[in-house]
């Protein structure tokens, strides 16, 4: 005889402790962490990267400094604080510690799945302390994390103590977090003398329109420097721009030159960058994700000089293509897939470009090259200040080279008996080849 | 990347019967869709027109279109394309067709056809993704290529590494040996053209709606696949309308193509055929001996088969 029964669908805490930490790095967890500290600017009305994050922000000199986000790391204690304005206590009982967000929470603008804090905490540390202060109020917490574990049988225990404290006249306004015990995989990485290099390079690449223009951050007290992205442009090619919208979410996108360095364009630097609210989410993508091998050729170093940008902005962050761990994109988002194909009809010149640079032989004169050479780094923000257009050259301003080069092979033994007829025994090979085009030149071509 | 064959050396572009046989099909069929709310003599047609614009002449002449853009990969001979432009209403642009697909204008209507002369390379994906991604609505997409195994002597596993280099995500479950044996090579490559469109539409609203399979040979075995890039009601108007009278249009990607064979026939048996066509259902060639299958092959195409003849000048 069939029944109807309920099975049980509860969740566990050592499901959200140790499995959907693995998915995420150390380095992303503490990005999370920066991520909410920018968020309390969003939520304090100070910034509003949906709208800003491509203009140039005009701070009038003399005004107080930026706010500031200051990690400190050690094998003994991880800790994270900034004055960004802190968490009001209506917020901390309701959204802070919850897994995931209810429906019409007051979001912030970067972090997005109400998840970024709590796996922060379990990847970290077996404990915790966290402070805030606002104008309106504050909260103390504080709490061991292995204990909290230990008890699991109602939702009843899925709560987290907190202090309430009262209102403050003055600041600084701000959240701390504190790590006291690490876990031993996060002392193992710490011990890693390249972790905090690779850290504050992260920080400088995820952050790079963020930092100096309205958040610092240091980390061990040193400060770090946005990273930014590769792009140039000059008159003589012009970066090809597109813009959208699409439900909730404003799309521009940004095909051009790279940057070069010593002249050379740099393998690591190449492909598509993808931001979301202005924190990069993919660098220099060179996969099929981003329609390499669809509507472009599959990537090949001859694109090195390929640099692209595709921003999403929107102040339902929910709303944008980023996966949880922000260092990936939800490829099935309707909003990117429409952004590729206008990303691919962005990059085609530019990879025609690139595939005149390198025809099958070697011509000196390629216009394409002379372009290239000429190409100046660019800030995102000033493109982003202009009208899109499609990629523009200018192939007929550049002349036309008037030299070119001639290069052979010799026998070593003919050198020599040019040496000798010359009386010149310290000649380089160079020098034979120079003398002897000049003198059939004197001789035979008057 | 794969450059385009120099066929324009090799065949005069206008003695291709089957060719001619295809392109007045698709010049009959387009009469009719231009009856059912697509006005073809507004779409913009473009095309390889090479140094004969035989498919401008036609569709200018026949269709009325009058906005065309042939594109010619070979710089080499710029002048000798330009020099042939049959009207002033053909735009010549010199480069791969891949830089011009992404500046087709998506306010009008396109008809587009990458008509390849080689197999199957990864670049004519390339354009073909390009083309599906961004044909508005109600534009006409076709395309052809040469289905004769991609590697001379070899067998089904050079080609199958052929494909699975040149085509690899769009092979779909082709993946064991046995579909890549030379009969079955036009079955992987119709798979092959439709994976690439369907890739290229993946973030569209629109389906494409098949249209045309053909496949013929007037040297090299051919395929051309075709159809529309539209909504689920334009499929529906294609399909209830008069086109499913003729043999030729294909409505399923999963049809056999429509094979035009040329039977080899003289002037006098033609003349005496065409006197009984279309011919009675009990009628019966008794005249002269002609294999059955021919007999009928003539009776498909009769009405779209040129007729070559010396011409003095």
């Amino acid at each position: 005889m069939p029944t109807t029964e309920m099975a049980n669908a509860f969740p566990r805490k050592r499901f959200f402790m140790e499995m959907f930490t693995r998915d995420i790095s150390l380095e992303d967890c503490i990005l999370d962490l920066i991520d909410n500290s920018i968020d309390s600017l969003v939520r304090q009305k100070e910034i509003d990267p949906a709208a800003d994050i491509l203009k140039r922000v005009r701070r009038p000199k003399n005004k107080e400094p930026l706010p500031l986000i200051s990690l400190k790391l050690s094998e003994k204690e991880i800790s994270i604080s900034d004055n960004c304005g802190g968490i009001p206590p209506s917020q901390v009982l309701t959204e802070v510690f919850s897994f995931g967000h209810d429906e019409g929470a007051s979001l912030g603008q970067l972090g997005a799945y109400g998840i970024g804090l709590k796996r922060a905490i379990f990847k970290i540390g077996e404990d915790f302390e966290m402070r805030s202060l606002t104008a309106v109020g504050g909260f103390d917490a504080k709490m061991d994390v292995l204990l909290w574990a230990e008890k699991d049988d109602a939702m009843e225990d899925w709560k987290v103590p907190i202090h309430i404290t009262g209102p403050e006249r003055k600041g600084p306004f701000g959240t701390s977090i504190k790590f006291k015990t690490l876990r031993d995989e996060v002392k193992m990485r710490l011990r890693d003398g390249a972790f905090l290099g690779k850290l504050s390079s992260e920080i400088a690449k995820t952050y790079a329109l963020f930092l100096e223009e309205i958040v610092r951050v240091e980390v061990n007290g040193s400060k770090v420097e946005p990273m930014l992205l590769p792009i140039a442009s000059s008159d003589d090619a012009k970066p090809g721009q597109v813009e959208f919208t699409k439900g909730d979410v404003k799309v521009r996108i940004i095909a051009t030159l790279a940057e070069r360095k010593d002249q050379e364009w740099a393998y690591e630097r190449a492909g598509w960058y993808v931001l979301c609210n202005g924190r990069i989410v993919l660098s220099a993508d060179k996969s099929e994700l981003t329609g390499w091998g669809e509507g472009l050729p599959r990537y090949h170093s001859k694109y090195n000089g390929f640099v692209g940008i595709l921003v999403f902005r929107s102040r339902k962050p929910l709303a944008l293509p980023w996966t949880t761990t922000k260092r990936g994109l939800n490829r099935e988002s309707p909003v990117f897939q429409s952004a590729k194909v206008e990303m691919v009809m962005l990059a085609r010149p530019i990879i025609s470009f690139l595939n005149g640079m390198y025809p099958g032989e070697l011509f000196e004169s390629i216009p394409e090259r002379r372009i290239a050479e000429k190409v100046k780094a660019a800030d995102i923000r000033d493109l982003a200040s202009k009208r899109p257009a499609p990629f523009e050259l200018k192939k007929g301003k550049v002349e036309a080279k008037t030299t070119t080069k001639v290069q052979y092979e010799a026998e070593l033994k003919d050198v020599e008996r040019i040496r000798r007829a010359v009386q010149k025994p310290k000649w380089s090979a160079n020098r034979i080849g120079r003398h002897t085009f000049e003198h059939f030149l004197k001789t035979e071509c008057p | 990347m794969g450059e385009p064959t120099q066929s324009y050396l090799k065949v005069p572009y206008d003695l291709r019967p089957a060719k001619q046989v295809e392109r007045r099909m698709l010049v009959e069929s387009l009469q009719q869709i231009a009856t059912l709310g697509f006005p073809i003599r507004d779409y913009q047609y473009t095309g390889f027109g090479s140094v004969y614009f035989i498919d401008f002449v036609l569709f200018h002449k026949s269709l009325g279109i009058s906005k065309m853009l042939s594109v010619e990969y070979d710089s080499a001979i710029e002048k000798r394309v330009k020099f042939n432009q049959p009207f002033r209403c053909v735009t010549i642009k010199l480069g791969p067709i891949a830089d011009f697909i992404p500046t087709l204008s998506r306010k009008r209507r396109h008809l587009l056809w990458l008509d390849y002369d080689s197999v199957i390379t990864e670049s004519h994906l390339q354009d073909i993704w390009l083309a599906a991604a961004q044909l508005p609505t109600g534009s006409i997409l076709l395309v052809t290529v040469d289905v004769e195994p991609p590697v001379k002597e070899g067998t089904p596993a050079k080609w199958k590494d052929y494909f699975s280099t040149e085509a690899g995500t769009y092979l779909g479950t082709n993946s064991a040996r046995k579909h890549f044996v030379e009969s079955n090579l036009i079955d992987i490559n119709r798979h092959i053209l439709f994976n690439v469109i369907k890739s290229g539409l993946a973030s569209r609203d629109e389906t494409f709606i098949p249209l045309y399979s053909f496949e013929y040979a007037d040297g090299h075995r051919m395929l051309t696949v075709g159809g529309m890039i539209g909504t689920p009601l334009n499929r529906e108007t294609l399909r209830a309308s008069t086109l499913k009278d003729l043999k030729y249009m294909k409505f399923e990607e999963a049809d056999r193509p429509f094979a035009i064979n040329i039977p080899r026939l003289t002037r006098k048996e033609r003349l005496f055929l065409d006197k009984n066509m279309p011919a009675h259902a009990k009628w019966a060639l008794r005249d002269f001996e002609l294999p059955a299958e021919m007999l009928q092959s003539y009776k498909d195409i009769y009405r779209y088969l040129p007729v070559y003849g010396e011409l003095v000048f």
